[in-house]
């Protein structure tokens, strides 16, 4: 009997029980080099197999036939429906039995659909494979990444935007994180949620590491286009915590154009940060973030115009145009009509004298739904520090970690780690 | 590809729920392997985005529309139209965009309620953002006939000035919820709790 | 500084006397009709090297032509009658034949005061080789004291001859000499008037406290001296505050004995603006108001003191015009030059603080009358520091009325909150992601080394 055929018998008898899986996972495991040897001749076998039941041997057989190289589109089009069918059908728990195989499979359909230029193919099925890999929702497993990925380039944005609200710790690889926030960042600037991109980005600039990367500068291009546009300023000076590489060379790899674009935001003239970035252009479109420098400039008159509403109570129309360098008064009512639809600034217009009267933020911190929301905040914060509280004795307990610290000290303090001291809930 | 989940929202006026459907359909469609792009309701799914506010995610479909469909399909097109004013905030601009294409038997009701609630949102903006304002303006910004415009916000209370022909808009009170329910007592006893502990 | 005719030695005798109506009025009317600035009485006032270097100062900075050959032909003089043959070289120069042959180059005193000086410096040369060698053999302190009195004279010769650089390390060469703590002060400010001379502010500040270290006590006229100097040193570096206190700590002593460097009335001025410029209404009430002693400057220049009045009670346009008047002439002033602007736009800054700050709501038409601008200056001034968080008001801009703006306490405590709860979510959840990484990598390098 061919041993391939052997091999199916198998995967189709040991099937039902745990018991079962578990043998046949050792037969896999010794038959990996067959498979991979006879890799060409794999493909008869999906047919043979149900993705469902047969998870384990399907995995282990498509990660042997993938592992060829493809190369043509034609192979990938007929290599694309198997992962895709597969990932929506396969059981959790035989895939978590070999999480590298499925990771590398999921990989290969990301690989694939690139190559037929039809990133939006692996949108869904990539969805399902990493909720199917994840442990919990706090795991950031390493498709998060490709996932982002696959959604910014079929332009899906909305779509990645759903596992960006999930909360993650655990992180196998420091890459798989680098690669997540980054392109998390990228969806949430597509989005113009420009916060939530910020704290992204954040995360990628002041990680831990070793050693500098691409992926680092890249974010921190971005995250100083991103703070001016969400805070009106940049401060150079990054947190205690951060890596002391990132400290000492991200600001000289960036000081053109980006960290002078932040020193000409800070004068306050349009005309003059307007004049930068046409100056500049080049440099923005080859890192691609020209159309982000241009929401910058366009961020300052909204600004310039919410510093008037902290100085005035009514001003005209003609002098707001004026100070903030629109050119009529028609051009500075339709700025202020925009601020007060997104909620940027209060204010009326009154048209019969030509002015604007700001007015205070309505919100008077006593509505249900502030309550609700306040209450919400509570809850988080109670859990976050509960959560707090946990890592700090599980660290405390760690036996690599005592035996690094050594015995003189009895217990790990939080102050090493940079918590602010205000917040000793 | 099985479209009947859009035709049902269409069917029951559940529009603002469209955009969710179109995307997710499409994602399946795509994952399925379908050669999906020729025969999909682009137009339904733009303005689907409008209803909803998302603006950057119709920009984005757009960009995904290949460039066949867009050369052959006139009311894709004109759907984006409506969309670059809505992106300019163009107000005027938007209801003449509407106004402005024979619309499709399929597409319709949809652009018609599209329109109401784009009217009912502006019209409530200008509440929010004028005290006074010309009656031209507001013409411009309902997409109405000055007379038209006229009528429709003197019923809402607004008052004229038929000499300088200048609107006064009628604030209208926000009513909010205040009252606090009994558990919240609890729930402050359980927060003083976990403070001390 | 102002423009009285006899102020001069006589105004300097009466620093004890409380300054009469008469002066009073007579200055007040030389300020209002805006004079000149009365160059010869202006000198009058200063000795030594800056009563040139002040001239000079005017000469160059002056737009007025009649000004710049008035202290030119000054400078002129007071040069001759010193030994300082590079400045008066430069001089002439600056002069150029417009002040007819009178004040052309005269080549034969040069040469003459050349050569004096020649023999000068080898005899002062001779004399301290001479003390050295026997210094070397015969450790006395008499020999000691003449060397410092050696080094000393050749400081003074060379600050007379305007090397001064030269007289700078001389002077500082005598410590190593100085036997009693009067010689320290002698060093010390002989040092300082060098260093002012120079600009080397630094160096001013430092042997002013060197000199202050002392053990003995100081006689008044020298702390009143070292207390200009420092003065001057904070107001060169801009701390404008440090500089006031200085000046008002100056005591009376102080007379005309310090005109090598500065007149009673500059410590007024100076010590004025800069109280002004810096001090709150309770410090400004105690400190100079009050002060009885800084009352004696103040009298020496009446529009000074009549100007922090006018400010203390609210009466800014007066203060203003008065500070307007005095402008030009400040301008000549070579210390204070290149702080009237800074000066004045923070007493300005703080006039329109202080008369915004007990009101519900100003009349801006009202304001700007007060402060002798226009509605819409006004405006753009009060929205500089309503940025700065100066004045805590808003404009009404459409009724020119300005309201004050009380913060509601509730909800920015509300905003604080939920901003401050925004910000622990954040740093938590990428604080718990850092640790996780590190321990990562922590376990990986362990697992490498098993």
């Amino acid at each position: 009997m061919d041993p391939l055929e052997a091999l199916v018998a198998q995967i189709q008898g040991l099937s039902s029980s745990s018991a079962d899986i578990a043998r046949l996972h050792t037969i896999l495991k010794q038959s990996d080099d067959s498979l991979r040897s006879n890799s060409s001749r794999l493909s008869p076998i999906f047919s043979l197999i149900d993705p469902s039941i047969h998870s384990l041997g399907f995995l282990y057989v498509l990660d042997a036939f993938t592992s060829t190289s493809v190369s043509n589109q034609q192979q990938a089009e007929e290599l694309v429906p198997i992962i895709t069918r597969f990932i929506s059908g396969c059981s959790v728990e035989q895939i978590r039995l070999a999480p590298e195989k499925f990771i590398y499979v999921c990989k290969r359909l990301k690989d694939q659909v690139m190559l037929l230029e039809a990133p939006i193919r692996g949108v869904a099925p990539m969805f399902t494979a990493l909720r199917k890999l994840q442990v919990s929702t706090e795991h950031l497993t390493p498709l998060h990444a490709d996932f982002l990925l696959l959604c910014l380039l079929a332009k899906s944005y909305k779509t990645g935007l759903s596992i960006l609200d999930d909360d993650v710790f655990e992180v196998d690889h420091p890459r798989d994180l680098y690669l997540y926030c980054y392109y998390g960042g990228m969806i949430c600037i597509g989005q113009k949620r420009f916060q939530k991109a910020l704290d992204l980005l954040h995360n990628v600039v002041t990680a831990p590491m070793t050693m500098m990367n691409a992926i680092v500068i890249e974010a921190y291009k971005k995250y100083v286009l991103v703070s001016l546009i969400r805070h009106g300023l940049f401060s150079t000076s990054l947190p205690k915590y951060c890596s002391p590489l990132a400290q000492r060379n991200l600001k000289p790899f960036c000081q053109n154009p980006y960290i002078e674009m932040a020193h000409t935001y800070s004068t306050g003239k349009v005309a003059d940060l307007e004049a930068f970035v046409n100056a500049n252009a080049d440099k923005f479109e080859s890192d691609n973030n020209l159309g982000l420098a241009k929401q910058v400039v366009s961020s300052m008159y909204k600004r310039n115009i919410q510093r008037l509403t902290q100085t005035y109570l009514t001003l005209s129309l003609e002098d707001i145009a004026n100070t903030v360098h629109l050119n009529s008064a028609k051009e500075a009512e339709m700025h202020v009509l925009q601020m007060i639809q997104d909620g940027e600034i209060y204010a009326t217009i009154n048209q019969k004298d030509g002015m604007v009267r700001f007015l205070e933020d309505p919100e008077q911190y006593k509505t249900c739904e502030m309550i609700e929301h306040i209450d919400s905040s509570i809850h988080r914060i109670m859990a976050l520090s509960k959560k707090l509280t946990a890592t700090d004795e599980q660290i405390a307990c760690d036996h690599l970690y005592l035996s690094k610290v050594g015995r003189e000290r009895q217990r790990y303090d939080f102050d090493d780690y940079d918590v602010p001291q205000k917040f000793n809930i | 590809m099985d479209l009947s989940a859009v035709t049902a929202a269409l069917e029951s006026k559940s529009y603002e729920k469209i955009a969710d459907i179109c995307d997710n359909l499409m994602l399946q469609v795509a994952a399925d392997g379908a050669a999906f792009h020729n025969d999909w309701p682009y137009a339904i799914h733009l303005l689907s985005h409008f209803y909803v506010h998302d603006i950057n995610s119709a920009r984005f479909l757009w960009k995904t529309i290949p460039s066949s469909i867009k050369e052959s399909n006139p009311e894709v097109n004109a759907v984006w139209k409506i969309g670059q004013q809505l992106w300019l905030r163009n107000y005027g601009g938007v209801h003449e965009a509407i106004r402005g294409f024979e619309w499709s038997q399929g597409l319709q009701d949809f652009v018609a309620a599209f329109s109401e609630l784009y009217t009912k949102e502006v019209f409530q903006l200008l509440v929010s953002a004028y005290s006074t304002i010309t009656v031209e303006d507001v013409a411009l910004f309902l997409g109405m006939s000055e007379e038209d415009a006229s009528s429709y916000v003197l019923q809402q209370g607004w008052t004229v000035d038929y000499a300088s022909r200048m609107l006064t808009v009628k604030k209208q009170p926000v009513v909010t919820e205040q009252k606090l329910d009994p558990r919240k007592l609890q729930q402050l006893t359980e927060y003083v709790f976990h403070l001390e502990h | 500084m102002d423009g009285d005719d006899d102020i001069s030695g006589q105004m300097i005798d009466e620093i004890y006397a409380n300054g009469g109506e008469e002066t009073d009025q007579r200055s007040r009317r030389a300020i209002m009709s805006g004079d000149q600035l009365d160059i010869e009485a202006y000198a009058a006032l200063y000795s030594g090297r800056t009563k040139i270097m002040r001239l000079l100062f005017i000469a160059n900075s002056s737009k007025n032509p009649t000004v710049q050959l008035d202290a030119l032909r000054m400078a002129y003089d007071e040069i001759k009658k010193g030994e300082n043959t590079q400045l008066f070289r430069e001089v002439v120069q600056k002069i150029d034949g417009r002040l007819g042959p009178n004040y052309d180059m005269d080549l034969s005193w040069c040469e003459v005061v050349e050569r004096k000086a020649e023999q000068k410096k080898e005899r002062l040369e001779n004399e301290l080789n001479a003390y050295r060698d026997c210094f070397i053999s015969f450790q006395t302190n008499l020999i000691k004291e003449s060397i410092r009195m050696g080094y000393n004279d050749f400081g003074d010769f060379y600050y007379s001859h305007g090397q001064l650089g030269d007289a700078f390390k001389s002077y500082v060469r005598t410590r190593d000499y100085c036997t009693t703590s009067k010689h320290i002060i002698h060093m010390c400010l002989s040092t300082i008037l060098v260093s002012i001379e120079m600009g080397q502010f630094s160096h001013v500040s430092s042997y002013v406290s060197k000199a202050e270290q002392g053990t003995d006590p100081l006689d008044p006229i020298t702390i009143s001296k070292l207390r200009c100097a420092a003065g001057l040193a904070n107001l060169e570096t801009k701390k404008y505050k440090l500089a006031a206190r200085k000046f008002l700590e100056t005591g009376p002593e102080l007379g005309s004995h310090y005109n090598e460097v500065i007149a009673a009335q500059d410590v007024a001025t100076y010590g004025g603006l800069c109280a002004l410029a810096t001090f709150d209404r309770a410090e400004l009430k105690s400190k100079v108001i009050d002060n009885s002693n800084f009352r004696n400057f103040l009298e020496l220049v009446p529009e000074v003191r009549e100007l922090i009045n006018d400010f203390y009670s609210s009466h800014y346009a007066s203060c203003l015009e008065y500070l307007g008047n005095l402008k030009a002439n400040l301008l000549l002033d070579i210390h204070l030059h290149d702080h009237v602007e800074t000066l004045y736009d923070q007493i300005r800054h703080k006039a329109l603080i202080q008369y915004t700050h007990p009101f519900v709501s100003v009349d801006l038409n009202m304001m700007a009358n007060a402060f002798k601008t226009t509605v819409v200056g006004l405006e753009k001034e009060l929205e500089a520091l309503i940025t700065d968080n100066q004045i805590q008001a808003r404009i009404d801009s459409h009724n020119k009325i300005l309201y004050a703006r009380h913060a509601d306490q509730r909800n920015a405590t509300f905003q604080r909150v939920l901003e401050t709860g925004r910000e622990f979510d954040r740093d938590v959840r990428s604080m718990l992601l850092r640790s996780n990484l590190i321990k990562h990598d922590y376990n990986i390098r362990a697992s490498r080394k098993l």
